[in-house]
């Protein structure tokens, strides 16, 4: 029975998915000199349309929970907390997504997925505060997008979301779809290392510009430090991200006690025990 | 009736009582007074050891509320404490754990023997397909900059306007995760 799975899936998946990775892309598109104009900036846009073609991605791997009050809720308190940041005027979208894998994803343009997994082991609004302020971080700073730009080249990104944007040809739509190909990929192998630390001590400042306790994410990753390592639910966490310990220390020298005064903030609304029940 | 109420609370507590076994474990990182309260000047309880081990109750501000080996109770602050393989400096706390894990598995389900977690590997991610009506579907959830204030001001948060990001610490500061590593 396993090995008759194994060949259905084998058969399933395309060969040429396997060859692809972000620097084939480029090479394919001809548009492989990354040094010319290197700097162009990526409109918002752009930035918003791509974002939305890798959420469009990850939501084909796992659907939104069929929960729409849940759905709203984490909307209520994401655009709160985004609303406190310097990219307060993005269209920002916040989702649960239905599936026991603890993680959350933040795509460029104002996209945030948290999984059902670590929704359910959050124990207060404020540590759901401290998980969306570290998401939403990575995009204020534009993280995951530096990551896509890097990987194809300024140009490259630039010409091909200009080519879908202006041409409503198969080509333009197939380039695009190599775009969000690419960019869902990032997210199976992660940010570099600083670029979590940074949404790390971020985060915790826009929580508490919400107004909440900034020591919400600190407990939500003295939660995930408390599993078992290797629980298959965290193994794409685990595999894109520091371990909790490390992330804790750094954190914790960043925040020393600088917003203890905070603390008193809000930790907790009854509206979130009654989401989860 | 009255003894319903009693025998309530512990029905309840019964049917909690899985839960509890998954309760965080964790060690202090440094030597610290554990608290009667959750405040600096609150009453010491006694000295706890670097690496002690500790069970986590309860959090509140900056503060989390522990369980010592010899059923001491008191407060620390909570970035004093790191959970489960996180203290492998002392690498003697983290039993205890394992217990508590496998009871979010759902191993039962034939399909997904190996794991009993479906979905969001990272082969998903690199096989992945577009799901425009999903993608509708959440863009429909979106609420606006003024419904997402009326819904603070539900949950009396006060927002904190100018607080300044954190900058990012010297190096030196984070010999404590140096040694660690």
């Amino acid at each position: 029975m396993k090995k008759l799975i194994a060949l259905l899936l084998l058969c399933s998946v395309p060969m040429s998915s396997y060859a692809f990775d972000l620097g084939i892309i480029s090479k394919a598109l001809d548009v492989g000199k990354k040094t010319a104009e290197a700097n162009r900036d990526i409109p918002e846009s752009e930035e918003v349309q791509i974002g939305a073609g890798v959420t469009s991605n990850i939501l084909g791997t796992t659907k939104l929970v069929d929960n729409p009050e849940m759905q709203r809720y984490v909307n209520h308190v994401g655009m709160w907390l985004a609303s406190q940041t310097e990219r307060s005027g993005l269209k920002w979208h916040f989702g649960v997504i239905d599936t026991d894998t603890v993680n959350a994803f933040s795509m460029p343009g104002g996209y945030v997925l948290i999984t059902r997994g670590l929704f359910s082991r959050l124990h207060s609004e404020a540590e759901l505060a401290g998980v969306l302020g570290h998401e939403i971080s990575h995009v204020v700073q534009k993280h995951h997008l530096k990551a896509i730009q890097k990987a194809m080249g300024r140009e490259a990104l630039g010409q091909l979301a200009q080519i879908a944007a202006d041409q409503n040809g198969s080509q333009g739509s197939q380039n695009l779809a190599k775009v969000f190909k690419g960019g869902t990929e990032l997210y199976a192998h992660g940010l570099d290392k600083d670029d979590e630390f940074e949404a790390d001590r971020l985060g915790v400042v826009v929580a508490a510009r919400g107004g909440y306790n900034p020591y919400g994410l600190v407990a939500v990753l003295q939660t995930l430090g408390a599993i078992n390592p290797s629980d298959a639910a965290l193994k794409l966490l685990f595999d894109t991200h520091p371990t909790p310990a490390d992330r804790l220390d750094r954190l914790g020298a960043a925040m020393g006690d600088k917003l203890d005064d905070l603390g008193n903030k809000i930790d907790d609304v009854p509206r979130f025990e009654k989401l989860k029940r | 009736m009255k003894r319903w109420k009693q025998v309530l609370p512990l029905f309840a507590a019964g049917l909690m009582a899985p839960l509890c076994l998954a309760a965080e474990t964790g060690s202090v990182v440094r030597a610290a007074e554990l608290k009667q309260k959750p405040f600096f000047d609150a009453p010491k309880v006694t000295d706890l050891a670097a690496n002690a081990p500790v069970e986590i109750v309860t959090r509140q501000g900056a503060w989390i509320e522990v369980k010592t080996k010899d059923g001491q109770t008191g407060w620390v602050k909570m970035l004093n404490v790191r959970t489960g393989n996180g203290e492998v400096k002392s690498g003697s706390t983290a039993s205890g754990l394992l217990a508590g894990v496998s009871l979010f598995k759902t191993g039962s389900s034939g399909t997904t023997a190996t794991t009993g977690v479906r979905g969001l590997s990272e082969e998903d991610l690199k096989n992945a397909q577009p799901n425009p009506a999903e993608l509708e579907k959440l863009n429909g959830f979106g609420v606006s900059p003024d419904d997402a204030a009326k819904f603070a001001k539900a949950g009396k948060l006060v927002p904190q306007k100018d607080l300044a990001y954190l900058p990012k610490p010297s190096s030196s500061d984070n010999k404590s995760d140096d040694k660690s590593r």
